[in-house]
């Protein structure tokens, strides 16, 4: 059911022919999704759902008109098109109008597998009726989510750009919880490969944090070192770090990465160990070929040492400034500039502190600094004289996020691992280590598990 | 099962008393060439039919049509101008006490009858690994049509009106010394939804919510501080008459005069404050502290995975005191302009409106026609919803809404019980827990109240606190006259993540004695603990 490259190119096409209009970017898209959800032991509910789009910007001398439909015969394309037209011609002109690209040349990026696009019914009730057998065994009631998606689709423009890509993603996360509700463990893992997916890993580490969980005390919220699970630095700071270093923002004034009417590059905004960047072509997170505006993706570096490197311009607000646009971002990757550690040699090396596997409900509170608030969940632990001294009750936390990697706050880094956000189910997946920070801010308990 | 213009008067007037002809009666297929017209009866019967013969206890399909329009601008320009049309359907079967669904966007027969094969394989597939059975309690059979309540369909505006109306709330927080920036928008949404059960049902609902917003924001360069505020209104289930039933030009000035004044409000000192709370702030409270923790589901773990589990746990059903005695909360799925206002849920179970907190005690759920039947109940309150053709329906939450006080008080008699207090209006930042216990809000606009007298502005407010700690503090409810239904256009649940839209009415409230705290730099609850 994906489209082709072959049948996407056939579709922009007939979409462009139609246009009337000075200028127009088309896209067709394929989707299949399936998806299986289990909870209190027990299968709750299964499915598939294949979707397709298209969708038409047109520009009429400058005014711009967008629509949208599902349906890809010729005749609800001609009224995507004659939509999108009639909306252009009444529409004020677009002062932000930017011509589209001409052709580019892309180096594709893989991540895409058949045997993920294509997973057998039967391997997942089996993997899931493994992982229930598991629970049941260690006592615990367990709930998961199994989903695996393919998505094709082609972007292409008046002026003569084609750009096709698919990709895969399957991702399984497992909660875990003992009986008496005092204790909840949680994993979650993604990749674009099935084959590479660790449902037993998956499975086996909700049920440890949970099994290890239980007895958990509470200790006052204060400001504590605190050891990062790579899970818990997707869920604070995410995909989302290598998206918000915005040139147009910072440069308006309204962004953590402005200051005295100027912006931050240049300045040490980060410990020097840490390095951000995003890259196309990584192997475990690969990325789209075309960044911003069908611009071909190239490898970016964001943060460099700790010191800004690059800011992010469209083409509008490049242009704008006499700069080249951006090739990026596509995705997020952090990693230490100096050699990493593992976590065991983390909490080995600390006399004090609190291992923390998850947060949950993360907002921003100030995006001055890039505060947010948020609490731990599924999993946190007193850490003593360099061992794991005993669990404890979740906290909230109000913390900058430039604060937290400030110059002398990162202790140490781990090496950097695929996962992506827990409120985002697994989707988007960055390439994040494992952070030893010396001030973490707990706010308050809470009594949740 | 297909409508005819004549059918629908018949049936409307019967069940409404509406004498109008209904615009979309005529504009369904708004944009011509789009999605060839389908007999949904013949579909349905053909994917059900097949569906009992291959082993299906139960099996509903919806066919569903959704038209969407957003236009954004920023400044003096639009940003841009969308329209989109979807169309598709999902059948759900459940086999051997187990659930199957798969949609498809392609609506003919063939392809019915290919769905629904695949969604009954998925649920024998997963029947081998399932532990308990899956069992629904009865629902009458519906025969019927519903409309929900607006005056002018947003669709039938034209979007070079649209676009006027936000540059003209642009121009006005612009004409504000100190303003820099506005961004401004509005969506609309038009859900055109059939569903048939194999229990005989055959429902035509027509849904139309609106969503218009904007932000202003006040920049000061010279000490690299931004303030912004919202629009005081929220989405609701109201058509474009929304645009003129409220003065958004003049809210855009007031906005703009706040922003400028929030750059140099006076910062909150950390500590206990009592707050009266506006309900363009109080009614995201009431979503996540009540809404979420009385959903069944989380008390029975179905969203252990997730969104998480709840405080709540069946035991506690007419015993567990939740706030104070002035509280009363409903959960309503009839409440006018209400966004979670329906005629029928996506599994055939008419709206309706029930008790959620009666005098300040927990005394019932929202509940599912499967999540009833596991806690002993004989009918489900309706609260099943799916948010497209191509999704799973699943519990969601009803409007929930605090009932006003029967006399009628007004704000400011809230505000002169306060001696050292904030009022707060606007949704701002929020975070709760996963068992809904511990909950941190922000809000748009602060403003310091000293004895019994609103003062100036203050900036940099949040409030902490636990859920039934924060409820039983409510000492005093505003009367009709200060009610307001505001609601949440996308509140996220589930896997695969749905968004549904929810409204919360409510009054003004006052809380005694609450944890605030100040979130301009990181704020802290001690020092450092001493490490190596």
């Amino acid at each position: 059911m994906l489209l082709t490259e072959q049948e996407a190119k056939a579709l922009t096409d007939k979409l462009l022919s139609m246009v009337k209009a000075d200028d127009a970017t088309v896209g067709v898209g394929s989707d299949k999704l399936s998806h299986l959800r289990f909870a209190g032991n027990n299968v709750l509910t299964s499915g598939t759902r294949t979707s397709q789009s298209a969708n038409v910007t047109v520009w009429v001398e400058g005014r711009r008109g967008s629509a949208t439909t599902n349906d890809l015969d010729e005749a609800s394309l001609a009224a995507v098109v004659e939509q999108a037209q009639a909306i252009a011609r009444t529409a004020p002109v677009d002062r932000e109008y930017m011509p589209t690209l001409g052709r580019q040349i892309y180096k594709p990026s893989k991540g895409y597998v058949e045997a993920t696009a294509n997973l057998s019914l039967t391997d997942r009730a089996k993997h899931v009726g493994e992982i229930l057998g598991e629970f049941e065994k260690n006592k615990v009631i367990g709930a998961g989510f199994h989903s695996a998606r393919a998505q094709s689709g082609a972007t292409a423009t008046k002026n003569g750009n084609f750009d096709f890509e698919r990709t895969t993603n399957v991702s399984l996360s497992t909660t875990a919880r003992m009986p008496d509700g005092s204790s909840s463990g949680y994993f979650l893992r993604s990749h674009y490969d099935i084959a590479r997916l660790d449902t037993r890993r998956i499975a086996a580490e909700a049920i440890r944090k949970a099994v290890s969980g239980r007895g958990a005390r509470a200790i006052d919220p204060g400001v504590y070192t605190v050891i990062l699970e790579p899970q818990a630095v997707a869920d604070l700071i995410g995909g989302g770090l290598g998206f918000a270093f915005n040139a147009r923002t910072a440069e308006e004034g309204r962004s953590a990465f402005s200051a005295g009417g100027k912006t931050k590059i240049g300045q040490q905004i980060f410990d020097e160990k840490v390095n951000v960047y995003s890259d196309p072509w990584n192997a475990d997170v690969p990325g789209s070929q075309s960044s911003q505006g069908g611009i071909p993706a190239e490898k970016i570096v964001l943060v460099k040492n700790g010191i800004l490197q690059t800011l992010v311009y469209n083409r509008y607000w490049a242009k704008q400034k006499g700069v080249d646009p951006t090739a990026g971002p596509v995705n997020t990757i952090m990693e230490s500039g100096v050699s990493a550690s593992t976590i065991d040699e983390m909490i080995k090396s600390t006399e004090k502190g609190i291992l923390v596997s998850r947060f949950w409900y993360i907002r921003g509170t100030n995006p001055r600094n890039m505060s947010q608030t948020g609490l731990t969940r599924d999993g946190v632990w007193r850490i003593e004289n360099g061992k794991i001294a005993y669990p404890l009750k979740n906290f909230r936390f109000n913390q900058s996020t430039i604060d937290l990697l400030a110059p002398g706050n990162v202790l140490m880094m781990g090496k950097p691992e695929r996962v992506g956000s827990s409120e985002g189910g697994g989707g988007g997946a960055s390439l994040l280590p494992a952070l030893k920070v010396k001030e973490f801010n707990f706010t308050s308990q809470s009594e949740a598990v | 099962m297909s409508f005819s213009r004549r059918d629908f008067i018949k049936s409307a007037g019967l069940a409404l008393g509406a004498l109008t002809v209904p615009s979309w009666m005529y504009s369904a297929e708004a944009y011509p060439g789009y999605f060839p017209e389908v007999n949904k009866d013949t579909l349905a019967e053909a994917a059900l039919s097949l569906a009992k013969r291959l082993g299906a206890s139960y099996a509903d399909i919806r066919i569903n049509r959704y038209r969407l329009e957003a236009v954004n601008t920023r400044e003096k320009q639009v940003l841009n101008v969308s329209a989109g049309q979807n169309f598709g359907f999902g059948v759900r079967v459940l086999v051997n006490g187990t659930w199957g669904f798969a949609g498809s966007p392609l609506v003919t027969a063939e392809e019915a009858q290919r769905v629904t094969r695949e969604a009954v394989d998925i649920a024998k597939a997963n029947s081998a690994i399932q532990r308990k059975k899956i069992e629904l309690v009865p629902t009458p059979k519906i025969v019927s049509t519903w409309k929900s309540s607006f005056d002018k369909d947003p669709f039938d505006v034209p979007a070079d009106e649209k676009v006027k109306m936000l540059l003209a709330i642009n121009e006005a927080a612009l004409g504000v010394k100190g303003v820099s920036f506005v961004n401004s928008g509005m969506a609309w949404v038009n859900e055109q939804k059939y569903l048939a059960t194999s229990d005989g049902s055959r429902i035509e609902q027509y849904l139309i919510r609106g969503n218009p917003s904007f932000s202003v924001t006040a920049v000061d360069r010279a000490t690299g501080d931004f303030q912004a505020v919202n629009a005081p209104r929220e989405g609701q289930a109201i058509g474009y008459e929304y645009m003129s039933k409220h003065d958004w030009v003049a809210d855009a000035q007031k906005a703009g005069e706040h922003a400028v004044m929030k750059l140099k409000a006076k910062p909150i000192t950390p500590g206990k404050y009592d707050l009266v709370l506006h309900p363009s702030h109080l009614f995201l409270t009431i979503h996540e502290s009540i809404g979420h923790p009385t959903e069944l589901d989380r008390a029975l773990l179905w969203e252990a995975n997730y969104a998480g589990t709840s405080f709540l746990t069946p035991e506690k059903t007419g015993k567990l005191q939740f706030g104070s005695k002035i509280m009363n909360i409903v959960a309503d799925r009839t409440q006018e302009r209400g966004l979670a206002t329906v005629g029928y849920d996506d599994e055939a179970v008419p709206g309706q409106k029930w008790n959620l907190i009666k005098d300040g005690v927990f005394v019932d759920w929202q509940t599912t026609r499967d999540l009833a039947k596991l806690v002993g109940r004989d009918k489900s309150y309706g609260c099943l919803h799916a948010d497209s053709w191509g999704s799973v329906p699943f519990p969601r939450m009803p409007n929930v809404s605090l009932v006003p006080a029967g006399e009628d008080v007004t704000q400011d008699q809230l505000i002169s019980g306060v001696e050292n207090g904030i009022l707060i209006y606007g949704r701002g930042s929020y975070s709760i827990d996963q068992q809904r216990y511990n909950f941190q809000f922000g809000g748009q606009t602060f403003w310091e109240i000293k004895n019994g007298k609103v003062q100036g502005m203050l900036r940099d407010v949040a409030y902490q606190a636990r859920t039934t700690d924060f409820w039983g503090s409510m000492d005093a409810i505003g009367g009709k006259s200060t009610y307001e239904i505001p609601g949440s256009f996308n509140d996220g649940k589930g896997e695969p993540g749905q968004s549904n839209a929810v409204s919360h009415g409510c009054p003004v409230a006052r809380f005694r004695n609450i944890n605030v705290l100040n979130t301009a730099g990181t704020p802290t609850a001690g020092m450092m603990e001493d490490d190596n």
